[in-house]
């Protein structure tokens, strides 16, 4: 088991693997609670926009660090790509709310802009910081797919102060955020503010990207945000067992992909996805089970 | 029911209300989109009036002001002689929905959806009052959906989904009830239930009921009075005066306004001014309770 010796081993090898461990549990728990309204009001695919705009942003941020000489490493380059996921995910809800709005054209334009921005960037970036001798930048493949390597004690804070930030938003705005995601055109009626609210879920689907693509990518940030929702709708229509269910899913899924990338050294992105894909699976298939086996129930009159 | 007409205070007061849209097509010359002019109505306490106009009427936009979504351009509203934006804050007014808007397979019961009536607004560690509490359970009771409080909705019929949306309106300690085409997807004997319910919720809370619709038959069997509604208020009767010759009018406006909206603009609904239609003019001569 070298899941065993990378976090009880030596030292050098604790140090190595306990963040990443770390941060996948608190993005776990900070996604898992984000992919219920996402799977309810269907914004996953906004959320795809969102993390593929992150891709656009570090490759700004990289080609900025050249320019001003700052750090392309570390806090300077997250703080750009939180940026351009927040202005990201703000243009989209701006953009939804238009009148005759087609969201997903939007998105889709976005996201593949920004994608062919990010990478001619990131390629371009660094080649220039081999040329002149700078430590060299994280690989396309490490961002678009996530590495544990990617992944230090900072992260390990970061991810914990934005989960705790997360879940307290969450929290408190609990009621108005259920009715918006429950009945979004009534809502201002009844003293709701749903633009608020949209606004609100976006922000927060940036910020948990932008801490999740360390670890699991960009590509692969979304599926946290939609998996463990999904695999919790299908098993209850109770309200906070959905949350729970949905945080249980996550945090296993995590844990059980990074397992798997540890004892198969495969990439944590795709390791995890493929640990929550079963997970869902074997979700739905209880469901259809459940549904087959059970009795029919009173019929809607 | 007491006569509504000896109350004082009326329950809405529309007294020329008008609206407009800026032009929706950039690069067109400027102006805007008129959606409801010169409307003026009075809705007494207690009554049920029905607001029946075809799609492009202004319903929408009627019930966006009644709301206090929606600055009133021109005219003014009072409900019980608050603004709406008042009466919101008051929660005066109990807002229905389309049933198909809201997310049917959603995971709270029927209990939480009527709670987030008085619900909604709430943040972090406010709590919901007794008297909510007891409304919520009250609620349900009127609406038959007591024993049902638990079930998750989206175990709802179609009719019991709607009750949920009502009790939710009628949980916030609404006087008024305002329904938006209530009956979209109900069949003839659903409708004539639907509207046996109103009845019974006006006469046990003395609430005013307020319902929008496009369809004739919900607006007949569920009003005291109509009032027909075509960018501009056509009449307002006794649903027996529904004629042919009215709702012809009525609809026939509007087929003209739906294509005529984005660029008739030049002739500013002249045809409203019709002299056989002024009721609206003189809107104090309230015509109460049907028979």
């Amino acid at each position: 088991m070298r899941t065993l010796e990378y976090l009880l081993g030596a030292p050098e090898l604790r140090a190595t693997f306990w963040p990443p461990v770390l941060v996948g549990l608190l993005v776990a728990a900070l996604c898992s609670a984000l992919s219920v309204p996402v799977v309810l009001k269907r914004m996953a695919f906004v959320g795809q926009g969102v993390s593929h705009a992150a891709f656009g942003g570090v490759g700004v941020a990289l080609a900025l660090g050249l320019i001003i000489g700052a750090a392309a490493h570390g806090t300077g380059l997250l703080a750009v790509v939180t940026l351009f996921c927040v202005a990201a995910a703000l243009g989209i809800a701006w953009l939804s709310d238009r009148p005759g709005a087609r969201t997903d054209t939007a998105i889709g334009i976005v996201l593949a802009a920004s994608m062919a921005v990010g990478f001619l960037l990131i390629r371009a970036a660094a080649a220039r910081m081999r040329a002149s001798g700078l430590p060299p930048p994280p690989s396309v493949e490490s961002i678009l797919f996530g590495s544990v390597l990617n992944v230090g004690p900072g992260d390990a804070v970061l991810a914990a102060a934005a989960t705790a930030a997360v879940l307290a938003l969450l929290w408190w705005y609990r009621r108005p955020m259920l009715f918006w995601a429950f009945d979004e055109s009534a809502s201002p009626a009844f003293g709701v503010p749903s633009r608020a609210m949209r606004s609100l879920l976006l922000i927060v689907l940036a910020l948990a990207i932008v801490v999740t693509m360390r670890l699991a990518g960009v590509v692969l940030a979304t599926a946290l945000l939609v998996l463990p929702g999904a695999a919790a709708l299908e098993l209850t229509d109770r309200l906070r067992p959905v949350y729970a269910i949905a945080m249980a899913v996550g945090v296993l899924g995590v844990a059980a992909g990074l397992v798997l990338s540890f004892e198969m050294n495969w990439q944590p992105g795709p390791s995890i996805v493929l640990a929550l894909t079963a997970m869902f699976a074997a979700a739905r298939a209880a469901s259809s089970l459940r549904s087959r086996r059970a009795h029919p129930q009173e019929k809607p009159a | 029911m007491s006569d509504p007409a000896t109350n004082a205070t009326p329950a809405i007061d529309y007294v020329g209300v008008g609206f407009a849209y800026p032009r929706p097509v950039a690069g067109a010359n400027g102006g805007s989109v008129e959606a409801l002019r010169d409307i003026t109505l009075r809705v007494e306490p207690g009554e049920r009036l029905g607001i029946l106009g075809p799609n492009g009427a202004g319903k929408t936009t009627l019930m966006r002001i009644t709301l206090g979504l929606l600055p009133c351009q021109r005219g003014a509203v009072r409900i019980f002689g608050r603004t709406p934006e008042q009466a919101r804050r008051e929660r005066l007014i109990g807002y229905v929905p389309q049933r198909s808007d809201a997310e049917l397979a959603f995971p709270i019961s029927v209990r939480q959806a009527v709670e987030l009536g008085p619900a909604g607004r709430l943040t972090g560690f406010a709590r919901l009052s007794p008297d909510d509490r007891r409304r919520v359970e009250e609620s349900m009771s009127l609406l038959g959906i007591a024993d049902l409080a638990d079930r998750p909705v989206g175990k709802l019929s179609g009719g019991q989904f709607q009750r949920t949306l009502i009790a939710r309106a009628l949980a916030v300690g609404a006087r008024v009830l305002l329904l938006d085409e209530p009956t979209v997807g109900i069949d003839v004997t659903g409708q004539r239930r639907f509207a046996e319910l109103l009845t019974s919720l006006r006469d046990r809370l003395g609430v005013t009921i307020v319902v929008v619709s496009h369809d004739l038959r919900t607006i007949a069997a569920a009003s005291d009075r109509v009032a027909c509604l075509s960018r501009t208020l056509h009449s307002h009767v006794a649903p027996e005066g529904l004629t042919p010759a009215v709702l012809a009018e009525v609809f026939r406006h509007d087929v003209e306004g739906v294509f005529g909206e984005v660029h008739v603009d030049a002739h500013p609904a002249a045809d409203c001014d019709d002299p056989a239609h002024h009721h609206h003019h003189h809107h104090d001569h309230a015509k109460g309770g049907g028979a």
